[in-house]
């Protein structure tokens, strides 16, 4: 009886508003299709490997394994080097512009920046693949592989090609750092001004009043903007593709080629749509994208959420 | 006290640099993709079709106009659903579960990589759809990339129709005005250029996406044309050109410098680079414009 004044209440008496309700539920009803969709194709191969689905570093189409662990190692290891150079980059040129720049050079400044939003996904590939690639396998990969080589992580295991996953992380990293440094900037100047002066006032410098007072602060903006960085890092797939080398082995070193699992979806679909079993696999693999962006989303924002109590006590 | 100056400097600097570097490589990139365009780029590579032009590659009319009508299409499907979902969340509903589900839903869908609702749409639009909508096609393009913008265009106009401010509704109310009347004359006129806004951002990320119209809408040299022909391959025994068929589009274009880098000459595809980011930023200098004088009337 309950149950039933509850769903009373949210029809509209008049007849616009029954229309938008209709229209409203047609979308939420696409939604789910689409979700239930994915993992429903999906099922067949992830019910068949279970945990081996996760665990296996075979993919194979003729034998019918699937296992997306070196996959899974490709996109977490170039997801982790793209926020190693995006991070600090982003971060310090989002203080710069909020807290040391005068006010008519951050007015210069950001648009430019803002705009770079908008520059497609295949333009930064092609950017990446014709000019960058030449440019790391020459100079950068080399010093590198000099300068730092003795550590495993840092050896030229290919010298002959640029494409490796720093490259492809180098070019990520450029196409998140709009997007990451505007919404610090806007979260470090949400701070408010009161809680400057009086850090000055007591005698901090300005640097200390940064690192003390406005950034955690601003924590839990800053966090969301490098959640929405993260996230596009791991559902890009047009310029790793094209940057990252598709080649399916456990990379050893950053300046070594790699296979994300959005590359992989994007080569192999075209041809295995009309088969079953593979078709299911790369639908797998669209699921696991898709739970992943969720468990990083989740783990973010508790972060952001403790860290924000932490500091309120 | 002279540590204190010391990572005071420093770390100004630090900052500093780092804003030198981002804005450098920013501009470097612009610069990089305008000098390599230079060689391809003229009025003849702009205005003439692919298939017009004697080889691969030479030419992106069609691309160009493929861009924009997938683009306006994939508007037209998504902005309906779009504003009357955000209509009813914001002045039909009241809080609960159920608008919390609606939320989740849209906030997860937005969240949704772009090759997962390619693969979906390559699966059900191109594959099972394909005797309706002509397996690649205008169609199977414009209905996938609606998917991608709708959730750019609700949360727009659910922004828009909040900023609304109540004082005016209310009036319309005292003077006897119903709910839809309200709405209609009052709460949409009022909040219609935060709408626009976000129409034009889902048209802007619809041109500008690459994975769906790759896995959907194919690629052909050829301009779209208005002709309907007989074929027995769909279920209506007719064929609609352009919606059911294959349309060419400019991030397709790029990625065919990438796909056939030995045939097509590498400024081809920083050309089109060129044209797709010239659209896609005049897209946002028209959102830009619109914000301020949105701005400058509140």
């Amino acid at each position: 009886m309950m149950n039933l004044r509850d769903i009373r209440t949210h029809i509209p008496d008049d007849k616009p508003g029954r229309i938008f309700l209709f229209i409203a539920l047609i979308s939420i009803s696409s939604v789910i299709l689409i979700f239930t969709f994915l993992f429903g194709t999906a099922s067949p191969v992830l019910l068949k490997e279970g945990a081996g689905f996760i665990t296996g570093t075979e993919w194979n189409y003729h034998t019918g394994e699937y296992g997306i662990l070196l996959l899974l190692i490709g996109s977490l290891v170039l997801t982790a080097v793209t926020m190693a150079i995006a991070l600090p980059l982003s971060l310090f040129t989002a203080i710069f512009l909020a807290e040391w720049s005068p006010r008519w050079l951050a007015g210069i400044l950001r648009p430019p920046i803002e705009m770079l939003v908008g520059i497609p996904s295949v333009v930064y590939g092609i950017f990446g693949f014709f000019i960058l690639e030449n440019i790391f396998q020459y100079y950068v990969d080399p010093f590198i592989d000099s300068t730092l080589g003795f550590i495993w992580i840092f050896k030229d295991v290919n010298p002959s090609s640029g494409i490796s996953i720093l490259l492809a992380a180098t070019v990520l990293s450029i196409m998140i750092l709009p997007t990451v440094t505007a919404l610090s900037q806007e979260a470090l100047e949400t701070v408010p001004r009161d809680y400057r002066h009086a850090s000055l006032a007591l005698g901090a410098t300005k640097w200390e009043t940064i690192k003390k007072i406005i950034l955690p602060a601003a924590m839990p903006g800053i966090i969301t903007a490098f959640i929405l960085g993260l996230m596009r890092a791991i559902g890009e797939t047009m310029a790793i593709v094209m940057l990252m080398g598709n080649c399916l082995h456990f990379p050893t070193s950053i300046l070594d080629t790699g296979y994300a699992m959005t590359s992989k979806i994007l080569n192999d679909i075209g041809y295995w749509v009309s088969f079953d079993e593979p078709k299911s696999a790369l639908f797998a693999i669209g699921v696991a994208i898709f739970v992943m962006e969720f468990i990083f989303v989740a783990l973010a924002r508790l972060i952001g959420y403790r860290f924000s109590i932490d500091r309120r006590e | 006290m002279n540590f204190r100056n010391a990572e005071e400097k420093i770390f100004c600097a630090v900052s500093c640099l780092a804003a030198a570097f981002a804005i450098a490589i920013l501009s470097y990139i612009i610069f990089t993709i305008f000098t390599a365009a230079l060689p391809s780029l003229s009025l003849e590579f702009i205005t003439t079709a692919e298939s017009d032009f004697p080889g691969v590659g030479g030419a992106i009319a069609n691309a160009i106009t493929g861009t924009i009508i997938i683009s306006i299409c994939a508007t037209l499907i998504a902005t309906p659903f779009a504003i009357g979902t955000a209509i009813y969340l914001q002045k039909y509903a009241r809080e609960s579960l159920f608008t919390k589900t609606v939320r989740f839903l849209i906030e997860v869908l937005s969240g949704t990589p772009s090759i997962v609702i390619g693969i979906f749409g390559l699966l059900i639009l191109v594959y099972y759809l394909r005797d309706i909508t002509g397996g690649f096609s205008l169609i199977s393009g414009s209905i996938a990339l609606s998917i991608l913008t709708m959730p750019v265009i609700e949360r727009a106009a659910e922004d828009a129709i909040v900023a609304v401010p109540k004082s005016i509704e209310g009036g319309s109310y005292a003077l006897g005005a119903n709910k839809w009347q309200t709405i209609r004359n009052i709460t949409l006129p009022t909040a219609i250029s935060g709408i626009t806004t976000g129409i034009i951002l889902g048209f802007g990320r619809a041109a500008e996406e690459s994975a769906v119209v790759i896995l959907t809408a194919g690629y052909t040299q050829f301009m779209p044309e208005f002709a309907i022909k007989s074929t027995d391959k769909l279920v209506s025994g007719f064929k609609v050109y352009p919606l059911q068929d294959l349309v060419g589009t400019l991030p397709y274009s790029v990625y065919h410098g990438y796909e056939n880098s030995n045939i097509i000459p590498m400024s081809d595809a920083f050309a089109a680079a060129f044209v797709l980011i010239a659209i896609v930023l005049g897209i946002n200098t028209i959102v830009k414009v619109i914000l301020w004088r949105y701005k400058i009337e509140v």
